[in-house]
């Protein structure tokens, strides 16, 4: 195995392992910025050298200006790694499918902790991320506005006055900000009243989807809203914007819990049970099947219903569930039969104590 | 209307394409757009995301009859980008992205039509590089700048009491961009509380 990714694994996920600010209901705050070099090509359009020079430019800022903790960080090579190796890297979401799946003239930078990465040469020529956990984008735009000013005193980033930071696509120009956050919102799927949720805030400009992949996909009852303009708002208007939303959200949530309990408080008793049941006494536990009782048990842990069960350790399951994860883990390739298993047990073993 | 895919998002992106004479209609939000996009399922309808957001090629919401001579040449008349090459064509057959940061002046026209749809104004009013101008006067004509744009925007959005606020910012600018550029002798009378939130 790749030595850091080695070291990688060894790390709690700090997003998930850390406590932040409504954590019951938002399970991180995340924003990332995209920037390019002034008077150089885009990635899709530059030579594989045009690649190189970028990633050596970016990667010495990064070490000059301490940024990330460089030069001591991580940096990934992606072609180096192997598929699976570099599934962690999405898993852990430190980097994009898009940007993993490039051949070559790529970088990933990730600090330590892995609340701070750049992929170096994605859409963009530098794409940083910030991440926390919790619902605290203010702490995450402090971070990622220095660690940006950092590099920006050491690179010419292309910079329009009318148009802002240029980047790859027009859909990113102006601030190249997307800050989104995480949220666990079982109350409102549970009473059904998700959709008309969603289609609220898209009313709003803002994006909601479910976190696992494709739009529809709401599996673990997780869902991702964001900013979708960049441009017209300065970050902070986006940003409060977004956590205006975002605060509706948790308050629309816990009310809805709050009904649901004093509706028929069996029912919720039961879902978080049944879930509870299946972790704890399964013995094949498909991916869908573990993401959704994990959010059930995530819900009784809200409602203290375990003694032995923490947050953290609900949150930690939901990354060491993946795929890339469990072969690794295993020291090797598994079939989705075998996969299955696998989730099963470590499910069994972590909720053993409860 | 919702997206046809999800079913959940406010779709933003309509399409009417015509097929063998038949008119097909779909309704999607972005995000699926950019997925079915980032798929390839588009190929084999014959758009793309560049297409729906720089209205290229064949697409025309308004388009009944395939006047498809005319729709598929829509924005090759700009030339090539005199840095990287890239021609509209090419920025179509990216899924919209464009080759360096002077294209956005080569296919001005095209790209400043496609943020007005888009985006939530076509002005940029965030941080600026650490680079770029630093020091008193600088900082406060900066802000002021960007005050003045803010101000076109709030108006232009009917956010009055937000623009009034503005407005008495600029003011304020105004007053103390005078002082910076002709200091008060040590000895003036003590000023109003100017407050110092001048700098971003």
């Amino acid at each position: 195995m790749d030595p850091q990714i080695e070291r990688l694994l060894g790390n709690p996920v700090s997003f998930l392992a850390d406590s932040g600010p409504d954590e019951d209901i938002a399970i991180s705050s995340r924003i990332r910025l995209a920037r390019n070099l002034a008077g150089r090509p885009f990635p899709s359009a530059a030579s594989d050298e045009a690649l190189c020079e970028v990633c050596g430019l970016v990667s010495d800022a990064a070490s000059a200006s301490g940024a990330l903790g460089c030069p001591e960080c991580f940096a990934f090579e992606p072609e180096t790694l192997t598929p699976l190796e570099r599934e962690i890297l999405f898993e852990r979401r430190l980097a994009s499918r898009d940007f993993l799946a490039r051949n070559g003239g790529t970088r990933l930078l990730v600090s330590n902790d892995e609340s701070c990465s750049i992929m170096i040469n994605e859409e963009d020529q530098l794409r940083i991320q910030a991440l926390r956990p919790g619902f605290q984008l203010e702490a995450v735009w402090e971070e990622i506005d220095k660690l940006d000013d950092e590099l920006g005193s050491r690179l010419d980033y292309a910079f329009d006055e009318r148009l802002g930071f240029l980047t790859s696509c027009p859909t990113n120009v102006g601030t190249g900000m997307r800050a989104s956050v995480m949220l666990h919102l079982p109350g409102l799927v549970l009473s059904g009243r998700i959709g008309p949720t969603i289609q609220g805030v898209n009313k709003l400009n803002l994006a909601v989807r479910g976190i696992f992949g494709e739009g529809t996909d709401n599996r673990g009852n997780l869902f991702q809203v964001s900013n979708q303009s960049t441009l017209g708002e300065s970050e902070m208007q986006i940003l409060e914007r977004l956590s205006n939303v975002i605060g509706q959200l948790i308050a629309y949530e816990k009310n809805a819990r709050e009904q649901l309990i004093a509706q028929d408080q069996f029912s919720i008793l039961d879902h978080v049970g049944r879930s509870y049941g299946l972790l704890r006494h399964a013995y094949k536990l498909s991916s869908e099947e573990a993401l959704n009782s994990l959010s059930g048990v995530r819900i009784g842990v809200d409602l203290g219903m375990f003694n032995s069960i923490d947050i953290k350790k609900v949150n930690e399951l939901f990354i060491a569930i993946n795929p890339a994860h469990l072969q690794l883990s295993a020291g090797r390739e598994l079939s989705a039969a075998e996969r299955n298993v696998c989730r099963a047990a470590l499910c069994r073993e972590k909720l053993k104590q409860a | 209307m919702l997206c046809d895919v999800c079913k959940k998002n406010e779709a933003t992106i309509h399409i009417k394409e015509v097929h063998n004479g038949k008119v097909v209609a779909s309704n999607l939000c972005g995000e699926c757009a950019r997925e079915k996009e980032a798929k390839g399922e588009f190929g084999t309808l014959g758009f793309n995301l560049a297409e729906v957001l720089f209205n290229l090629g064949k697409l025309s919401a308004s388009m009944g009859q395939a006047d498809s001579q005319q729709e598929e040449t829509r924005g090759e008349e700009l030339p090539a980008c005199p840095v990287c090459g890239w021609t509209v064509g090419k920025v179509r057959e990216s899924g919209g992205r464009l080759g360096c940061p002077e294209c956005y002046r080569t296919f001005e026209p095209m790209i400043s039509e496609a943020l007005g749809r888009f985006q939530r104004g076509t002005i940029h009013l965030g941080k600026r590089p650490k680079s770029a101008g630093q020091g008193c006067a600088s900082t406060l004509r900066f802000e002021l700048e960007r005050r003045r744009r803010e101000l076109e925007e709030l108006i232009r959005r009917e956010e009055y009491e937000e623009a009034a606020v503005c407005r008495d910012r600029i003011n304020q600018l105004k007053k103390e961009l005078e002082k910076c550029d002709h200091p008060a002798p040590p000895a003036a009378e003590p000023e109003k509380e100017t407050g110092d939130g001048s700098a971003d």
